[in-house]
């Protein structure tokens, strides 16, 4: 069935969108949590919540994520009635909730990699169910009104119970209502898709369930989309919401709901409009998602811009050297080299996430953390507006989670010892950033627990008492190292501190330094770059060493056949090889790099780049890969070199070079031994 | 007023760097060759995570290669924002010097160590001189000396 086709292309956007919004709900979640710990309520966050399950229930509607719509809409039950008095939640509740929440992000994980979502967890669904009848006692909520479905036009087969609970029992005004679309070209053009058609009507009232029907349809298409809700809103705005003709809007139950049925008073409805509101105002934040591609693709587009200004900038230079007035020319050049630096920042910018939204799971961490331990602790964040590249974001997140949980279950002494100790009974992990003016963000994670014991770890660690805080940091980091003797839950045996230095040290090439002190407590201080480069690169070996380069600068991997090689006189080093019918110069890469190593045999493969429009073969011995790398740039004027971009450390400690064939070919051109003569 | 130096040895003569120019020293294992820096510059090492050059010191003092060894030492220097290391002989001493003690280098060893001295001092009946590292590491001029 086609249809099947179109949910796979949601699913993505689906993911994305309901993994913002579990991000949401577990931060409202918590506040709630730490209101009604102190009896008070929190009218905000209960709402806030309630607005984030009802999308997620929405959403997963759509897609036909049957568990996570009946998971979403029982916490959303409860919190209606928690909102309805007052946005008081008991403390009892938020367990079930969290655990709600878990088994709707336990099952993202199942759709992501590519499952089915599992059913729903056994006595979820009734300890739910539970909460939204205990707290309706309290309020005494507005009374569902049935009404009778017209089952055919409903297509019942395709309903759940929930659903059909969600179609039936809209208070109110609300009735069932069925609206055909039928998505073509000519609507697409328009703006018409079922994306917006959706987002309209979701708008309008409460959007069960999308099922997608293939067949002739109406208008000449064959595929509809009939989208059923529970909304107050007429036919004819809702025709209009679906684009007009051939839309269909159809009504699902046959005696109209009277007003007042029951004498239900309209007033009780009326949280329920002001949760609807603020959903349109979230709409139209001017933020915008996109995809990190999509930016890395700009980045691109501008690089090769710049690999053409210093072709321009060659020409221009000649024209001068001919004598050529070009003193305009120079500036305008000047001007466009300016404008590009900026552009590059821009494009930069645009990557950068705050750390205060990448940190946003550590809360729920320390909370798990908290329940297994046994600890009492708390998380100080003080991490302001910093701001990191998402590159390095996503790569530092393991390790701040990994310091945090070592914090609390290692660091933090149990409640008896820091009673004890004469220390407050909660423990603080605090953790700080801030970005200073080099292109450096400085992190800081500090617990108030007992301190590194630096004769306790050299024991362990079979080594001698380390004299200085760098060297019980070499020691911690030892790969495999371990404070403790059994595994635990949480921090299962290593210490993974191997695996923090791996990430900050070696991956991003920042800093990683420890401050500790017996009995006191310990901060790790760590320094990563603003941004990082990453590329996709080409792994080759070359004359025995490795080398990287750029991916998108390679035209085409080649096999070179030493017998169909041909080697003009006096080229001095130049091999021709054809490739489709066309003679290709091919130079051997380590004669380029200066190798004193034998060169004069036919290298095995060939990378073949464009220069200056022509085509040129590189040749190496041996391909070893493709992989991600990050780029660091060689700053030092003594390795500031034509040819060579950076480097690279491909995890043996060793960096390996990541060359930029198109600028060592130009660079060793003339001038540099006469090493390669090219025959235009 | 002593200030701390390391010492570390170049062809069997001994010199010295403030200590607080050197940030750490390094067993060597081996640099990455970088094709068209100058010829001093041996290549580039990861220490802790930088990856810093490292200048060859027989290659800049203009002496024979020797084979690396077990004592073959990387100081890592700081200057600036610069981090350079420089492959010696050996390191493996600290020692007290008082600057007031540094005496202008003798005609002979400036003109011998084309400048890389700044002063020398005795310690006891050892000699030591006080290299000029910018110089040595060859600020700017990637390819100031041409000669090995």
């Amino acid at each position: 069935m086609t249809a099947s086709v179109d949910l796979a292309d949601f699913l993505p956007a689906y993911l994305a969108e309901v993994e913002e919004l579990l991000d949401s709900a577990h931060r409202h979640l918590m506040a709630v949590e730490a209101s009604a710990r102190r009896g008070a309520a929190h009218p905000k966050s209960v709402r806030e919540l309630f607005r984030a399950l009802h999308t997620i229930k929405g959403l997963s509607a759509m897609v036909d994520v049957e568990p996570i719509v009946s998971i979403s809409h029982w916490m959303e039950t409860s919190l209606r009635q928690a909102d309805q008095a007052g946005g008081r939640l008991p403390e009892s509740s938020v367990e079930p909730l969290m655990e709600g929440l878990r088994a709707v992000e336990q099952r993202m994980r199942q759709l992501a990699s590519g499952k089915d979502a599992s059913p729903v967890p056994s006595g979820l669904l009734e300890r739910l169910e539970a909460l939204g009848v205990s707290t309706s006692v309290v309020t005494g909520t507005a009374r569902p009104v049935a009404v009778t479905l017209d089952e055919g036009l409903a297509l019942a087969s395709r309903l759940t119970p929930v659903e059909r609970e969600q179609l039936t029992t809209g208070a109110g005004h609300r009735r069932p209502v069925r609206v055909d679309f039928i998505p073509g070209a000519e609507r697409a053009a328009r703006g018409i898709t079922i994306n917006s058609v959706r987002e309209r009507l979701a708008a309008l009232g409460d959007l069960v369930k999308v099922v997608p029907l293939a067949g002739p349809a109406p208008g000449g298409g064959s595929l509809t989309f009939v989208l059923l809700l529970s909304t107050e809103a007429s036919d004819s705005v809702l025709m209009e919401a679906a684009g007009g003709e051939p839309a269909q809007v159809r009504a699902l139950s046959s005696p109209p709901v009277s007003p007042a049925v029951d004498g239900t008073p309209a007033p009780e409805r009326e949280p329920e409009l002001e949760l609807e509101e603020p959903e349109e105002a979230r709409r139209s934040t001017g933020t915008l998602r996109v995809e990190v591609s999509r930016l890395d693709e700009a980045l691109e587009r501008l690089a090769s811009l710049v690999v053409n200004r210093s072709r321009l900038q060659r020409a221009v230079t000649d024209l001068t050297a001919a004598g050529a007035p070009t003193r305009e020319l120079r500036a305008i050049l000047q001007e466009n080299g300016r404008q590009l630096r900026d552009m590059r920042a821009a494009i930069l910018r645009l990557r950068m996430v705050r750390v205060g939204d990448v940190l946003d799971r550590l809360p729920l961490l320390v909370r798990g953390l908290r329940r297994t331990t046994g600890k009492a602790v708390r998380l100080e964040l003080d991490v302001g507006d910093a701001e990191l590249d998402k590159a390095v974001a996503d790569r530092m997140l393991p390790a701040l989670v990994h310091l945090v949980r070592n914090a609390v279950d290692h660091a933090l002494e149990s409640p008896e010892e820091r009673r004890a100790a004469g220390k407050p009974l909660e423990g603080t992990v605090r953790l700080g950033c801030h970005a200073n003016a080099s292109g450096w963000v400085d992190l800081t994670i500090t617990d108030d627990g007992r301190g590194v014991d630096a004769e306790a770890v050299a024991r362990r660690a079979r080594a001698p008492v380390p004299r200085g805080s760098d060297d019980l940091l070499e020691l911690l980091c030892r790969p495999g190292f371990s404070t403790r003797e059994e595994v635990t839950s949480t921090s299962g045996r290593g210490m993974g501190m191997d695996i923090v230095r791996r990430i900050v040290v070696d991956q991003l090439g920042g800093e990683l330094r420890l401050e500790t002190r017996l009995g006191v407590g310990t901060t790790f201080h760590l320094r990563v770059p603003l941004t990082i480069t990453l590329l996709d690169a080409i792994i080759f070996e070359c004359a025995g060493l490795r080398y990287a380069v750029a991916v998108g600068s390679v035209e085409e991997l080649i096999e070179v056949e030493a017998t169909r090689v041909v080697r003009p006189a006096g080229a001095n080093g130049v091999a021709l090889v054809e490739r489709r019918g066309q003679a290709v110069s091919l130079v051997s890469l380590a004669r380029l790099l200066g190798s004193t190593q034998a060169v004069d045999a036919t290298p095995a493969r060939g990378l073949v780049v464009r220069q200056r429009g022509d085509l040129v073969a590189f040749g190496v011995d041996r391909l070893l890969g493709q992989q991600e790398i990050v780029l660091r740039p060689l700053e030092d004027p003594l390795v500031r070199v034509p040819g060579v971009a950076g480097a690279t450390d491909l995890g043996d400690g060793q960096p390996t070079l990541v060359l930029d064939l198109n600028a060592l070919g130009a660079a060793r051109r003339p001038g540099a031994g006469g090493r390669e003569e090219r025959a235009t | 007023m002593s200030v701390l130096h390391v010492v570390f040895k170049v062809d069997g003569a001994e010199y010295v760097l403030p200590a607080s120019d050197v940030l750490q020293m390094e067993s060597f294992t081996g640099a990455t060759p970088v094709p068209g820096a100058a010829s001093h510059v041996e290549g580039l090492v990861q220490v802790r995570g930088r990856v810093i050059p490292v200048v060859d010191a027989r290659r800049r003092f203009g002496l024979p290669a020797l084979e690396r060894s077990l004592d073959t030492r990387v100081v890592v220097g700081q200057l600036g924002t610069r981090t350079v290391g420089l492959l010696v002989d050996s390191a493996r001493e600290v020692l007290k010097l008082d600057p007031s003690k540094f005496q202008p280098p003798p005609p002979l060893v400036v003109e011998g160590s084309k400048g890389f001295v700044k002063a020398v001092a005795q310690v006891g009946p050892r000699l030591v001189m006080l290299i000029d590292f910018p110089r040595v590491i060859g600020e700017e001029t990637p390819d100031g000396d041409g000669k090995r």
